[in-house]
């Protein structure tokens, strides 16, 4: 089976359910978009895929991509891309430093440096490689965010509502290029947020996760 | 707490030793043994104690209040290193007090060797207070080579430090003689007896202080006090007995008539020698005191002490003491402090300590037991402007108790505030 | 979780055992009337007490009032700026500076005299030693208000209180008292710690009350200290249980100070529904100005007049500018100084090094868990709220008997108590601040763990990290009786020669020692700022 699956998935923060158990399936090249309002535990879906759960929380169920769990890899065998609201470019890195942070080893430096220049090229960045994150827009924290993920070369992309920071025209563009990006490789996604356009824009299946009978709100 | 030396022991000890004054009759009666029978000949090998210091380690515990010492100790470290292969390390304290401590907290710890150090500058109390808890090494001082140069006949400090019989358990290195230092600008007829002094202190109010007791000058000041204004010195040289408070009555009546016209109305007091010697500098004070009239004169040349400032010591004789070093029980190097303390008072180093550009502290040789060439050496030192020459009348130390009884009974009255 | 319980052993043992050491010699019954004897004891201890208490709680409303009176305006940045280098400053050096201004024979009556004053000799005023302590209290007040002013800005982060005091101010409060209604009780948790310290620190310290307290009688402490030096054996239980009076006295000091937090605490909620606004401040508000800018330039002249001091053979009153000015003291320091600047820079980076590796391998460790990690702050905190003296002694008798006093491993280990603390706090909130996503961005980016730490963590927490070992090392530097303990005396440090020199009452000696104490920190202070500025130097986006 390949894609990435969720097997009755289940987490519950200090013993409380957050949702209903979650099964579902996402084939390569498509998105499924997870929905919830904030504080149903969304986020902390994503960071259970990554493997980056907090202690405080529990978790029950299963992950598999192409067939394989991914319970008990550590996060960074797992390679599974995410992309935040946020989109956490290392401050202390230069644009071109970052996205050569999710570039895989190997190659001449002089390759790799190209790879990058070329990358941040193919979104309108040629030239951006020496410059400092700080100094950039929303829009392009958000390309380079996507290129560093991309680099990295996943086999499934995780997206925690990552347009939600930035505005309406801006976010259009970047949710295409996103998706985009992610169909031409054939990557599973797995998107959660609670902005319906950007359930429409994916195309793909809605999955709303449900409250269970006793939920308390928890810290999305 | 299992301790072979517990507080109370150490108390009878100290007691023991201090009230009784067993110690002092014992010691009396070895001394004259040895007097009877001359110099015993020399118990050490010293060839063999020159082979084993060479490559040690010496830690020396030494005052260090005054910079023309430390550099003397550091001038001797570099001689014996060059001489003897000894690494002589100064260990700087305020107070030979804190050496004491040392030893006695290795003591209970149980550290019978290997202690951390090696040789001590020490007198008095502290002597007494090691000798009587028997942490001190020997005898051997009487045995080193140079110990037949030392002047025993005309200075008999040398072997009574504070009455206490050295016992060749301490080596002398030097002798002192209580100076005042004045600025002669401001005080015009310099007193030289208790009642002048107290005279010019209530004529010019806050220009007076002394050291604070327990500081050995401030305890030493009080004693020169006490000693000049009683005749009859024959009292203490005994423990401080049933007799304390009459004898020192004067003394308290005294400084209770001077401390109002003090500096700080007797409120502060300099924390030491070296401290009243900076009042004096600045001009806070018009006084100041010391062991050592040279310390003047050098301070006048190196600029700290105007150019007015002279020397004056009491009619009634000068409180003077011998000082020391002692090897500790535990010493790790004790050939190489043996042959540190031999180089100390070798007429070399004795010639340099007495020049007054680095020390100018009174020898303790016998001048004429010298070869003419080293007799030389003492020839050709010259006297700064405040020095006074190491002669007249000489009051010597009290038995250690009064140190100890003078201390607390000035703690009692001006201390508590 | 190792890392966190090694951290707490290292900071901890030496105390606890300590402690027990010198408890064992004050348990002799006969002792305890022997200190009761001692010639105005209840004077000494009412001096401790009041110096150390009142110090204390100027220091917190001189913070507090700068804060309230800066917050939000640029001004606070230089405030924060000076207090670095009076907190870098030595207490010891410090206290030696300050009693060279103040003295009759100081920078100031020298600055004014004789053409204001008519003074050609010095007065004889007791403006230092003063039987009240006020000079002590004021050296305290100069080098506590700095540290509680970090402490309360360090606090700040957690609170909004830019918004909070706007808010007030919004509905008519003066910024003062805005602050006391709204600000200062949220931050009142946080300061506790920090505060406790300054109060102990205040009542049990020797360094500052060498140079600046009064000697009849003097502080408790002083009492304490001359004990364990003593050269009659007998003194040293008296000390032992001196030591143990000086334990309780904090001990009730701090219940007290607990109780009076709460007092006052139900005041201000009391208060704060009468509606009294105190909007007309600006005379209280420069009044707090004025005073924060004196303890600035008090610190300023302290270091001044040690240099003056150190270059001068001779100093005649009352000039300024010594005659002859001479490097004389330097050069009769030097062999000195040779032996201790060494000793004391590698004491400070070893410690520091070490307390960097330790705090930064707990600090990830816990960096999830906050409530563990405020616990192993608070437990590191522990014993700078025991005097240093009442665990010392019993530490240098243990250490002798392990044969490891004058050892490095027992002096290294003596200053890891105290650096510890504050390398652990600041290192500690460094890295909680992080993003934790960060991390988990890099992890799913294919970094290992140990990639992520030293390509991201590592580099994120440079600037905290150097500012951390300067403070580190400020605080080595500034050891005087735990360098003195364990090192059995054989450790010539700087702080060691300064304490030595200034007890022997031999200043200029001191002033050489303490202007190289004071400004050995200093150096390490702007290095650490200006490799901090350094590293990130285009990186606009990573906090300062």
């Amino acid at each position: 089976m390949s894609g990435l699956e969720l097997v009755a998935v289940e987490l519950a923060l200090h013993g409380q359910p957050l949702f209903e158990p979650v099964t579902a399936t996402v084939p390569p090249g498509e998105v499924l978009s997870i929905t919830g309002p904030s504080g149903s535990g969304k986020s902390s879906l994503l960071a259970f895929a990554c493997g980056v759960l907090a202690p405080e929380f529990t978790a029950r169920g299963d992950l598999r991509l192409d067939g394989r769990s991914l319970l008990g890899v550590p996060t960074e065998r797992r390679r599974l891309g995410i992309l935040f609201q946020d989109d956490l470019l290392f401050p202390h890195l230069s644009v071109g430093a970052n996205v050569a942070f999710g570039l895989r080893d190997g190659g001449s430096r002089a390759a790799r440096r190209r790879i990058v220049a070329d990358a941040l090229a193919s979104v309108g960045l040629a030239g951006f490689a020496e410059r400092d994150p700080a100094t950039l827009s929303g829009g392009e924290r958000a390309r380079v965010a996507l290129l560093r993920v991309l680099l990295a070369e996943p086999r499934a992309v995780l997206l925690d509502e990552p347009f939600g920071k930035l505005d309406a025209p801006l976010r259009d563009a970047i949710r295409r290029l996103v998706f985009e990006r992610c169909r031409e490789r054939g990557l599973p996604v797995l998107l959660v947020t609670h902005d319906a356009a950007d359930v429409a824009a994916a195309g793909g299946r809605e999955y709303p996760l449900r409250e269970p009978p006793t939920a308390r709100p928890a810290n999305d | 707490m299992h301790s072979e030396l517990d507080p109370l022991t150490r108390r009878r000890l100290l007691q023991g030793a201090l009230a009784l004054g067993s110690l002092t009759a014992i010691g009396d009666a070895v001394a004259t043994a040895r007097e009877a029978t001359g110099r015993a000949a020399a118990r050490l090998d010293w060839n063999a104690i020159l082979r084993e210091s060479r490559g040690q380690s010496v830690y020396f515990n030494a005052w260090a209040g005054d910079e023309a010492v430390n550099r003397f100790i550091g001038w001797t470290a570099a001689e014996v290193r060059r001489r003897f292969g000894i690494t002589l390390t100064h260990v700087r304290v305020n107070d030979p007090a804190e050496a004491v401590t040392r030893i006695v907290a290795e003591r209970r710890a149980g550290r019978l060797r290997d202690g951390s150090m090696d040789l001590l500058w020490i007198n008095g109390e502290n002597f007494a207070a090691l000798r009587a808890a028997d942490l001190l090494y020997g005898p051997w001082a009487d045995d080193v080579p140079h110990a037949a140069l030392l002047d025993r006949e005309r200075n008999p400090t040398i072997v009574r430090d504070f009455t206490i019989p050295t016992e060749g358990y301490e080596l002398a290195w030097g002798n002192s003689r209580f100076t005042f230092f004045y600025d002669s600008a401001r005080v015009a007829r310099p007193p030289t007896d208790p009642p002048s002094l107290l005279e010019w202190i209530r004529a010019n109010p806050g220009r007076f202080t002394y050291p604070q007791p327990p500081q050995f000058h401030g305890t030493s000041f009080l004693k020169q006090i006490l000693l000049a204004m009683h005749t009859d010195r024959e009292p203490f040289a005994r423990p401080a007995a049933a007799d304390f408070a009459a004898l020192s009555a004067p003394l308290w009546a005294w400084l209770d008539a001077a401390h109002p016209a003090l500096w700080r109305a007797g409120r502060a007091f300099p924390a030491s020698g070296p401290a009243q010697r900076r009042l004096l500098g600045d001009g806070e004070v018009d006084w100041a005191m010391g062991f050592n009239s040279a310390e003047a004169s050098r301070a006048i040349a190196s600029g700290e002490f105007p150019a007015s400032i002279r020397s004056l010591r009491f009619r009634a004789g000068a409180l003077s003491n011998s000082h020391f070093v002692a090897i500790p029980f535990n010493a790790r190097a004790r050939a190489g402090a043996m042959v540190v303390a031999n180089f100390l008072i070798s007429p070399e180093a004795q010639a340099r300590k007495a020049d007054e550009r680095y020390w100018g502290d009174a020898t303790v040789l016998a001048l004429e037991r010298l070869t003419p060439a080293d007799r030389a050496l003492f020839a050709s030192l010259r006297m700064g402007p405040a020095t006074l020459p190491p002669t007249g009348p000489v009051l010597d130390e009290p038995h250690p108790s009064w140190m100890i009884a003078l201390e607390r009974e000035w703690a009692r009255r001006y201390r508590g505030g | 979780m190792k890392a966190a319980l090694l951290l707490a052993a290292i900071g901890l043992l030496p105390v606890l055992a300590g402690l027990a050491g010198t408890i064992a010699p004050a348990l002799d019954p006969a002792v305890w009337p022997e200190l009761a004897a001692t010639p105005g004891l209840s004077r000494s201890i009412a001096l401790s007490l009041g110096t150390g208490l009142s110090s204390a709680l100027l220091s917190l409303a001189l913070a507090h009032g700068l804060l309230a009176a800066l917050a939000s305006r640029p001004a606070l940045g230089f405030a924060r700026a000076l207090a670095l280098p009076l907190i870098a400053m030595p207490h010891l050096a410090l206290a030696i500076g300050v009693a060279l201004v103040l003295a009759p024979s100081g920078l100031i009556v020298r600055l004014l005299s004789p053409w204001l004053t008519g003074f050609e000799q010095p007065p004889d005023w007791a403006t230092i030693q003063d039987p009240l302590g006020l000079a002590l209290v004021a050296g305290l007040v100069l080098k506590e208000t700095p540290f509680l002013l970090l402490a309360l800005t360090a606090a700040l982060a957690q609170v909004p209180a830019e918004r909070l005091l706007l808010q007030t101010r919004t509905l008519g409060y003066g910024r003062l008292r805005g602050w006391l209604v709204a600000v200062a009780p949220a931050l009142q948790k946080q300061i506790r710690l920090p505060f406790a310290a300054v109060v102990v620190f205040g009542i049990g310290n020797v360094d500052v009350a060498l140079a600046l307290g009064p000697t009849t009688p003097p502080p408790l402490a002083i009492l304490i200290w001359e004990w364990f030096l003593d050269p009659d054996l007998t003194r040293a239980p008296l000390a032992a249980a001196g030591s143990m009076l000086l334990v309780a006295l904090c001990t009730a000091v701090l219940a007290l100070c607990a109780l009076g937090a709460r007092a006052g605490g139900v005041w201000l909620r009391a208060s704060a529904a009468s509606g009294w606004r105190a909007e007309r401040d600006r005379g209280a508000r420069g009044a707090l100005l004025g005073l924060g800018g004196l303890c600035a330039l008090l610190g300023l002249f302290a270091l001044l007049a040690l240099w003056l001091r150190s270059i001068a053979p001779a100093w005649r009153f009352p000039q300024v500018w010594p005659m002859a000015p001479g490097l004389a003291a330097w050069r009769e320091g030097s062999a000195l100084l040779g032996a201790a600047l060494p000793t004391t820079a590698l004491l400070g980076t070893v410690s520091v090094l070490l307390a960097l590796l330790l705090c930064v391998a707990a600090a990830e460790s816990l960096r999830a868990r906050p409530r563990a990690r405020a616990r192993l702050a608070a437990l590191l905190f522990a014993p700078l709220l025991v005097p240093q003296l009442s665990f010392l002694y019993g530490l240098q008798v243990l250490l002798v008997r392990l044969r490891l006093d004058a050892s490095w491993l027992a002096v290294v280990w003596s200053h890891l108590v105290y650096v510890l603390p504050y390398v652990f706090g600041f290192v500690a909130a460094a890295r909680a601040a992080i993003e934790p996503r960060y991390r988990d961005v890099a992890l799913t980016l294919g970094a290992s763990p140990v990639r992520a730490f030293t390509a991201v963590t590592l580099p994120m927490l440079g600037r905290p990290l150097l500012l951390a070992a300067a403070l580190g090392f400020a605080v080595s530097v500034a050891l005087y009786l735990p360098t003195l303990f364990a090192g059995a005396g054989r450790f010539a440090t700087l702080a060691t020669e300064a304490a030595a020199t200034v007890a022997a009452g031999n200043l200029r000696a001191a002033a050489v020692a303490a202007a190289v104490m004071a400004t050995l920190p200093l150096a390490a202070l702007s290095a650490a700022l200006v490799a901090g500025n350094a590293l990130h130097r285009h990186r606009r986006g990573m906090p300062s």
